[in-house]
C-alpha cells in the first residue's frame, strides 16, 4: 500500500471494484476536518482484505450530528481534530484563561459522551486520539494546548466503551514526521490537513481492527532456527559459538526476539519451530544452551528435518488443526521465504532482514498488525492445551477404538449460560473461528453483552476439562426466541482444539433440552457455508433436524423439540451447569 | 523532455473516474462534470504525488483545464 501511488491506487480500485462483490461492509467517517481522499484509500485496503466497502464520509464538521444517523454501519472512524476545535476558537488558543478553556472542554466532554451513546450499537468505532504535535510547542515548557489535549485524551480513556478503539495519530506523525503529515496549503484552503502518505498509513495501522472483524488474525508464528533465532548456524558454528546473548552486539537481536516471542506464547499465540537441521543439534540448544530463552515448554511444535518447508508448514497447519493462513512464518534465507510465498502465498512470510538491528521492530510491527494481544486469560492457557492436545494424540495409539480412548480422557464440562465475565472470550471465538462453525457471524463483546441481557436470546458457553488439563471456554452458542414457541440457532461454534470429541453433540443436545423445557415447540438453524467450514455441512442432520431447504449453499433446518429423542454421549459429564 | 501529457491524462481519468479516451487538450473544469472542489484537491495531490512536484499555493485554484495543468507541471519540472 505504502508503495502504490495515490493515482495508482484509484486504478486498483476500478478493477478490484469489478471482482470483489458480496454484502457491502459499512464504513462512515466522520470528521471536522476534510478527509475526502482518505474515501478511495480506505475502499481499496478493504478490497485488498476482499471485503466489499461502502465508504461514506460524513457532512463536514458534522460528527455529533451525523452520529446519530449512521446505525447501520458496520465500522465508524472519527476524525476529530484539534486544529479545527483551536479554528473555532475566536483568540489564540493560549490567549484564553482556565476558565474559557473549561467551557471548551466540557462542551467537548458533552460531545465525546453523546458521539459514544450515539454509536453504542455499531460494531466497530475507531476514534482518533487528540493530538497537540501539529502545533509549535515550547521543548521546555508545554503549551495551554498541551495540557488541554492531555485532559481531552484521559476522558476519551475513561470513557470509550468495548467497541471503541482510539487511535494514535501522533504515532503515525512522528513515524512520518510532520512534514510528511501535514499539509498546511491544503489545511488553508480546503481545510484538509492530511497528506497522501498519512492516510496511507493511517490505514495500515487499522489493519487488525479490519483483519478482526473478518476474522484474519493470526494464531501461529514458526521460526526458522540459524541467524532467526540465533545468530549462526549450529550444525557447522557447534553450541559454543552460536550467539543470543544480551550483551553481543550481534546476539542481542536474537535475544529479543526470543523474549517477544516467549512473550508471545504466553500470551495465546501457537510458537512453533520449521528447520533444516539434524534434530539432535537444534535440540541440544534448546535443552542445554544457556543463553536460550525460548524454552521447549514454550514451543508448541517442531519441525527439524531436511524436507522442504512447505510440505513442513502444511503438516504444521494440519496438525494444529488450523488454517494454513494462520501461520505467520520467519526465515533468514531469501531461498526459503520465496518458496514460501509461491507455493504456500496464503502464509504471511517474515524475511530476518540483513540489518538485524532491526530485526526485533520488524518482529513486534507485525504482531501488532496481525495478532490481538490485548485479549482474555484464556489465550494464556491455550499454548498449555495445545500441547496436552499431543499428549492426547500419543495416548491415542494405546486404545483400541476410538471411543475407549475418548473414554479414557474423562472430559468434563461446564455449561453455563448468559455470565458477563465470559463475554470478551465469547466475542472474541465468534470473531476467530472458522472451521467449526456453523454461521460465522463475528460478534462485539457488546452485542455479546446484549444478547445476554435480553429476555429472549440466551448465550451459552461450555468450558472443556480433561484428565490432562483444562481447554477452557470452547464453544458457544446463542438461541435467539422467535416466538414464544420457537427459538432459532444464531451461532454455533467450537474452538478447533477441543475437535473430534462429539463435545458438540453434547453441548447442543443440553441446549436442546433447556429450550425443550423452556416449552419451545421448533428449533430453526443454518448452515451457512464457507471456505472453510465444510466439516459442519451435515452437523444438523446429524443432530436430527430436517432440512426444509436449501438456498445458494444455505441450508435452512428445523427440529419439532417433542420428536428429539436425545443424543447421549457416555463418556462426557456435566461437571457443573450454571444459569445466569 | 518526454511528454507529461498521457500520465495527466491517466490522472485525470483515474480521480474524475471517466474513461481515458474523454479527455483531451480541451478538458476543463467545465467540460468534465465530476470535476468538483474535493476532486480538484485529489487531482492536485495525485499530480504533486506522481511528479514528485509541490504546486505553488497560489497556483493551485488556477489549475482548472487541461492545458494550464501543463504548463505548471512543466514548469516546476524544469526547475529541477
Amino acid at each position: 500500500m505504502e508503495n502504490l501511488k495515490y493515482s495508482e491506487i484509484l486504478q486498483q480500485n476500478k478493477i478490484l471494484k469489478e471482482k470483489i462483490k458480496g454484502e457491502p461492509f459499512k464504513v462512515s467517517i466522520l470528521a471536522n476536518v476534510t478527509v475526502s481522499s482518505f474515501k478511495e484509500i480506505a475502499e481499496y485496503s478493504l478490497r485488498l482484505n476482499g471485503i466489499n466497502p461502502a465508504v461514506e464520509i460524513g457532512n463536514f464538521d458534522n460528527i455529533v450530528q451525523d452520529t446519530a444517523h449512521c446505525r447501520d454501519a458496520n465500522m465508524v472512524i472519527i476524525f476529530y481534530d484539534m486544529l479545527n476545535i483551536a479554528d473555532n476558537i475566536a483568540v489564540f488558543f493560549e490567549d484564553m484563561d482556565d476558565a474559557a478553556i473549561q467551557q471548551v472542554e466540557q462542551k467537548i466532554y458533552k460531545e465525546i459522551d453523546l458521539i459514544f451513546e450515539n454509536l453504542a450499537g455499531i460494531q466497530t468505532v475507531i476514534f482518533n486520539k487528540f493530538s497537540s504535535l501539529l502545533f509549535p510547542s515550547g521543548f521546555l515548557q508545554s503549551t495551554k494546548l498541551d495540557h488541554f489535549v492531555a485532559n481531552l485524551n484521559a476522558y476519551l480513556e475513561k470513557k470509550a466503551q468495548r467497541n471503541v478503539s482510539l487511535g494514535d495519530i501522533n504515532k503515525i506523525i512522528t513515524k512520518l514526521g510532520a512534514r510528511q503529515s501535514f499539509d498546511a496549503r491544503f489545511y488553508n484552503s480546503s481545510k484538509a490537513p492530511y497528506t497522501l502518505s498519512f492516510f496511507k498509513e493511517y490505514i495500515s495501522i487499522i489493519e487488525p481492527v479490519v483483519f478482526r472483524i473478518t476474522g484474519k488474525l493470526k494464531k501461529a508464528i514458526i521460526f526458522d532456527c540459524d541467524n532467526t533465532l540465533w545468530k549462526g548456524i549450529i550444525g557447522e558454528d557447534g553450541m559454543t559459538k552460536i550467539d543470543m546473548s544480551p550483551t553481543s552486539a550481534y546476539g542481542k537481536a536474537f535475544f529479543e526476539v526470543q523474549r517477544i516471542a516467549k512473550y508471545l506464547s504466553r500470551n495465546g499465540v501457537i510458537i512453533g519451530i520449521c528447520s533444516k537441521n539434524n534434530p539432535a543439534d537444534v535440540e541440544e540448544v534448546l535443552a542445554n544452551h544457556p543463553g536460550m530463552l525460548l524454552k521447549n515448554e514454550d514451543i508448541v511444535i517442531k519441525k527439524i528435518n531436511w524436507t522442504d518447508k512447505v510440505t513442513n508448514l502444511r503438516e504444521i497447519a494440519k496438525e494444529l488443526n488450523i488454517g494454513i493462513d494462520s501461520l505467520i512464518f520467519v526465515d533468514d534465507s531469501s531461498f526459503e521465504i520465496d518458496l514460501i510465498k509461491k507455493q504456500l502465498p496464503e502464509i504471511v512470510t517474515l524475511q530476518v532482514p540483513t540489518a538485524t538491528y532491526e530485526y526485533p521492530a520488524v518482529v513486534q510491527n507485525y504482531i501488532y498488525k496481525y495478532f490481538d494481544l490485548n485479549s482474555s486469560e484464556e489465550d494464556k492457557k491455550r499454548t498449555a492445551a495445545y500441547k496436552q492436545e499431543f499428549q492426547r494424540q500419543d495416548e491415542s495409539a494405546k486404545f483400541q477404538t476410538i471411543d475407549e480412548y475418548l473414554a479414557s480422557l474423562e472430559i468434563q464440562l461446564n455449561i453455563i449460560k448468559d455470565d458477563n465475565s465470559q463475554i470478551p472470550r465469547i466475542s472474541q471465538l465468534t470473531q476467530k473461528t472458522n472451521q467449526f462453525n456453523l454461521t460465522t457471524i463475528r460478534y462485539t463483546e457488546s452485542q455479546v453483552e446484549k444478547f445476554m441481557k435480553e429476555e429472549n436470546s440466551y448465550v451459552f458457553s461450555a468450558s472443556v476439562r480433561d484428565k490432562f488439563g483444562d481447554s477452557g471456554l470452547t464453544a458457544v452458542c446463542i438461541i435467539i426466541e422467535n416466538a414464544a414457541t420457537s427459538a432459532t440457532v444464531d451461532t454455533l461454534l467450537m474452538s478447533c482444539r477441543v475437535i473430534g470429541r462429539n463435545i458438540e453433540i453434547f453441548f447442543m443436545d443440553h441446549i436442546l433440552n433447556f429450550l425443550k423445557e423452556k416449552g419451545y415447540d421448533t428449533v430453526y438453524a443454518k448452515y451457512i457455508p464457507t471456505a472453510k467450514n465444510p466439516q459442519v455441512e451435515s452437523f444438523y442432520e446429524k443432530m436430527g433436524f430436517n432440512v426444509n431447504k436449501t438456498e445458494n449453499g444455505v441450508k435452512y433446518y428445523s427440529l419439532q423439540t417433542e420428536d428429539y429423542q436425545g443424543k447421549k454421549v457416555g463418556y462426557i459429564k456435566t461437571a457443573a451447569v450454571q444459569y445466569n | 523532455m518526454e511528454s507529461v501529457q498521457p500520465k495527466i491524462y491517466q490522472l485525470m481519468s483515474n480521480v474524475f473516474e471517466i474513461p481515458v479516451e474523454e479527455i483531451s487538450e480541451d478538458s476543463s473544469l467545465d467540460s468534465i462534470e465530476s470535476w468538483d472542489s474535493l476532486r480538484h484537491l485529489n487531482l492536485i495531490l495525485a499530480i504533486e504525488e506522481e511528479f514528485g512536484i509541490t504546486i505553488p499555493d497560489e497556483e493551485v485554484g488556477n489549475l482548472v483545464n487541461y492545458k494550464l495543468i501543463e504548463l505548471i507541471i512543466n514548469e516546476q519540472l524544469g526547475k529541477h
